[in-house]
């Protein structure tokens, strides 16, 4: 009560807000919005769901301070799922069941979206991925999953030939995470795929090198690399695991470009082996530039910094972007589709959101606009990035879509 | 090329070594399975690297990597298996497990979930084909070094002979007036020192850890242990190299995607044929009752 | 009850099944740090035979059981002549292969994972769970425990006495496969979707620790420790990020107040006001 009072005006503000905006909308309206969030905040990628969930509070703040959502409160539960399936699983079962969220942004991992989005599906609410790119994911899940990812398959076509001219590179040799199902299907299906359709000759195509997840040493897969004298390499592992893979090639004096996919999109891995060019394709990156970008950063960075639990020089990362644009989404579709957020319309107003989505065109993102397409993966613009010394510098621009499209 | 991967063997041969003595010198005295040795490893390398970082030398680091870990390890003995000393084996087992999660927990919170770099440390050497690093030399001559001084104290010092005759028979130590409590604290002091070293050592040479760094190598080092014989020091040394090489020459000849497989295998063959381990000593057919 | 609270029981009773499976091994003195990898046999089984061949599921985890009962039993041969620790190794190594097997399966995915299950209710899982927990209640009450425990206390003296160790010993290793095949099963169409990664050396140790924190004395020790196991870590999301040291913290107090596991006789007999007769 005491906390009512104190808030006073602002709650005569809401009170005003809602009043008006049901008496334009003709509609009655919840006093509080409620999406929710699942997020790895323990376990082995504990710094992505920290970051995740600094920018989620970020989002709900800004969007009180400007008023809301039609006049509601907006109110994002973030649960934690310790990158386990189960967990993910479950948390989504507990938004959407116990806590009557509209919709819910995540899981990030592809192996916790492989087994929520069926979920999502059972319980009739749309779960977004921030971070899977593992292919054909929420294809399987349709209608109720979506990713603002952009499948690798599609990525690789902008990525590869940009590589090939940049590098004047005939021969390649590949070296993937067989333990992470992104990266062995990017490593073993994608890129050969798309290196053969480039005239690149896999100097290993019958013995592609492999190494797991947590491996420490690679030194034995890199002298093999270095054996077979390739023009470039293609890493396709998550950038922690490139890391090492890098700084070994470093080491035994492999300095040859590196090609692959979203995964090694990080600011950790230009430290790994300055000296390395890598390409790679990425929809967001920290040192982005752009009016949207750049003022995301701006207000993320220090609050991301002051977060006890997360590195002093942490840097907004691509999944932040994601999510941050997924809940942004959300809230454009409860704008413009009639929401209502109580709870007798609950059923009705999930449906409002996944409909807006399906169809969502020109969503205004942080690297441009976004849409969905029919596999309920994200029409956006992506650009082939080249780290190097220490930076990011983009070379291309690219679009997941046919020309033409709006998010082009 | 073959030459290079024999070095790249030996180097990874040398990190199991010292991480199977450390478990070793555990489970061959009170035949119990310490699971957060794996985790000191990985809290000396974080010590290491930040002290390395802020400019201190590499003995500096060292030592405060071995400190670091034996105070951790104190900690367990006491909490963790000194209370649970007479329930069956798998019970301080499993607590070691729980300070394994916090240790992880821990070190995820203070350097990140992110892996943590420090530029490549010391120098580089080609020697015709074959490439190799100062800090390389250094693990493996500190391999060689730390075996022979952990055997050399476990040989031919009374505090060793002390260890020796609990590993035997507790009781009958106990009745020759062997504080057994004591020599206990002993083997997870050195068992976590060592740990703390090679946390060090290695940390540097590959320049890049996370908290998860002892995940996967130490269930590798637990089978390296096995082979080379659980009471026997020198037996790691020998194993070590052995599972390296394997592990190398595997990738080598077109096998990386086999690669776990083969070690895992070679592990149950070699319980199977020699129970005992390579070099002999312990007595696998007959281990204490879980 | 909601579906957030129904799914959590679910996972209950496909530990409990894991945790049973290394109860019945543990009852004759070894223990399984690989019965994931029997878990991961089932669940990879059931699920190419509903998926593929259309088999009804009960049938297929039937088969899946019998199936990894034998591999089981082949596996326990030469396996039982190490002891202690050692046959522990012995069944991690042998968990590290069957992931890696898997992981190479590429028929079933490989690391990209087994999907197309059909979605199974809460109920059916403890249809299996509950099931199985009567037989192994009603198992312990009969001569053939009355022989595992003999076997469990000393070997050498049950040998002595007539009774055949080795057929014991495999009987039980066999027996426990099945059920972790059971459990595997049931996971993969809980879950409608499995990799390699689920059925590594975490999870064998999960089993083992669902037994030792529950009790290891009496088969509803493993009911206990599998609700524990599941529902602690939910309980504990308010710390957020010290979530799973608190946890470890809590293991480590568990056993050092009840290094017996929390049920055992004396607590079930206080509990259900027996008299001491038994």
């Amino acid at each position: 009560m005491s906390r009512i009072k104190s808030n006073l005006p602002r709650v005569l503000g809401t009170v005003a807000a809602v009043t008006l905006s049901a008496m334009i909308g003709g509609q009655a309206v919840a006093q509080e919005i409620a999406i929710g969030a699942v997020v790895p905040s323990s376990g082995p990628f504990a710094e992505w769901g920290r970051s995740n969930t600094v920018t989620l509070k970020m989002l709900e703040q800004q969007t009180n301070d400007a008023g809301g959502i039609n006049g509601a409160k907006l109110k994002i539960t973030i649960l934690d799922d310790a990158a386990k399936p189960a967990q993910a699983a479950s948390s989504l079962r507990k938004l959407a069941g116990d806590e009557k969220v509209l919709a819910v942004a995540g899981p990030l991992t592809s192996s916790a979206a492989e087994v929520t989005f069926p979920v999502a599906n059972e319980m009739k609410v749309v779960s977004t991925s921030q971070a899977s790119s593992k292919p054909g994911v929420a294809k399987l899940n349709r209608p109720w999953a979506f990713r603002n990812t952009i499948d690798e398959g599609v990525l690789a076509k902008t990525t590869v030939p940009f590589y090939k001219k940049a590098f004047n590179i005939k021969t390649v040799a590949v070296i993937f995470d067989a333990k992470d199902a992104t990266a062995s299907t990017v490593g073993k299906v994608i890129m050969p795929a798309v290196l053969k359709a480039n005239d690149i000759i896999i100097a290993n195509e019958n013995d592609l090198l492999s190494f797991n997840t947590g491996d420490l040493d690679v030194s034995a897969q890199v002298t093999k690399l270095k054996a077979l004298n390739p023009d470039g390499v293609v890493v396709s592992a998550d950038y922690s695991q490139a890391i090492t893979v890098l700084r070994e090639m470093k080491r035994q004096g492999l300095i040859k470009p590196v090609v692959g996919a979203t995964q090694l999109i990080s600011s950790a891995i230009l430290k790994a082996a300055p000296e390395i060019p890598v390409i790679a394709p990425a929809t967001f990156y920290a040192t982005m530039t752009g009016p949207a970008p750049e003022k995301f950063t701006a207000t993320l960075t220090p609050l991301l910094r002051k977060e006890s639990g997360l590195p002093k020089d942490i840097e907004p990362s691509m999944y932040d972007a994601n999510i941050y644009e997924i809940v942004s989404m959300y809230i454009d579709a409860i704008k413009k589709t009639g929401v209502t957020g109580k709870p007798a319309d609950l059923e009705a107003d999930r449906t409002k959101i996944r409909d807006h989505l399906a169809k969502l065109e020109g969503f205004a993102g942080l690297g441009g606009p976004i849409g969905f397409n029919d596999d309920g993966d994200a029409i956006k613009a992506f650009y082939v990035l080249q780290g190097q010394n220490g930076a990011w510098d983009t070379k291309v621009k690219g679009c997941s879509s046919a020309p033409g499209h709006p998010a082009c | 090329m073959l030459i290079q991967q024999l070095v790249n063997g030996l180097t990874l041969g040398a990190v199991y070594t010292l991480l199977a003595l450390s478990f070793s010198l555990v489970m061959g005295i009170l035949g119990i399975l310490n699971l957060a040795i794996a985790e000191l490893f990985m809290i000396g390398g974080y010590l290491g690297f930040t002290l390395i970082q802020a400019g201190f030398p590499l003995p500096v680091a060292v030592l405060a990597g071995m400190t670091g870990a034996a105070v951790i390890a104190i900690v367990i003995e006491k909490v963790g298996y000194q209370p649970l000393r007479d329930a069956p084996l798998v019970t301080p087992m499993l607590s070691t497990l729980g300070f394994s999660i916090i240790l992880q927990n821990i070190a995820t919170n203070i350097w990140g979930s992110d892996p943590l770099q420090l530029p490549i440390y010391g120098d580089q050497y080609t020697l015709g084909p074959v490439n190799i690093g100062e800090m390389q030399l250094l693990v493996l001559g500190a391999t060689v070094v730390l075996v022979a001084l952990v055997a050399y104290i476990v040989q031919k010092t009374p505090m060793g002979r002390a260890l020796r005759a609990v590993a035997e028979n507790r009781e009958v130590a106990r009745i020759l007036g062997v504080s057994a409590d004591r020599l206990t604290m002993l083997a997870f002091i050195l068992s976590g020192s060592l740990a703390g070293v090679a946390g060090v050592l290695i940390a540097l040479h590959y320049g890049a850890i996370t908290p998860y760094l002892g995940v996967e190598i130490g269930l590798k080092a637990i089978a390296v242990m096995v082979i080379g014989g659980t009471r026997q020091i020198w037996g790691a040394l020998v194993a070590g190299p052995l599972i390296g090489i394997a592990e190398v020459l595997t990738v080598a000849y077109g096998g990386s995607q086999v690669r776990d497989f083969v070690v895992y295998g070679f592990m149950i063959l070699i319980l199977l044929l020699r129970p005992q381990g390579l070099l002999g000593g312990a007595r696998s057919d007959q281990g204490q009752r879980v | 009850m909601s579906t957030y609270y129904a799914s959590l029981l679910a996972e209950s009773g496909i530990l409990l099944l894991g945790a049973l499976s290394v109860y019945i091994i543990l009852a004759t003195g070894q223990l399984s740090l690989g019965n994931g990898a029997f878990m991961g046999i089932g669940a990879y089984l059931s699920s190419y035979l509903t998926v593929a061949l259309n088999v009804p599921l009960t049938l297929a985890l039937v088969i899946s059981a019998i199936a990894a009962g034998i591999i089981g039993a082949i596996v326990a041969f030469p396996a039982l002549r190490l002891k202690g620790i050692y046959l522990a190794m012995a069944t991690v190594g042998f968990g590290e292969m069957v992931r890696s097997f898997f992981l190479n399966f590429d028929t079933m995915g490989g690391s990209g994972g087994y999907r197309g299950m059909q979605h199974i209710s809460v109920g059916y899982v403890w249809l299996w769970a509950g099931g199985i927990l009567i037989a192994v209640m009603l198992l312990e009450r009969s001569r053939v425990w009355l022989e595992m425990q003999a076997v469990h206390d000393d070997e050498t003296a049950a040998g002595l006495i007539g009774l055949n160790t080795v057929v014991t010993k495999i009987s039980a290793f066999a027996a426990g496969a099945a059920v972790a095949a059971i459990s595997g099963g049931l996971f993969a169409h809980h879950n409608v979707y499995i990799e390699p990664a689920n059925f590594g050396f975490e999870r064998s140790v999960d089993f083992v620790l669902a037994v030792i924190l529950g009790g290891s004395t009496v088969a509803p020790g493993s009911l206990v420790g599998s609700l524990l196991l599941v529902f602690l870590p939910e309980f504990l999301r308010p710390i957020a990020d010290w979530r799973l040291a608190a946890f470890g913290s809590l293991l480590v107090l568990v056993l050092l107040v009840r290094r017996q596991g929390i049920l055992d006789r004396s607590l079930i007999r206080m509990l259900t006001f027996r008299r001491a007769a038994a």
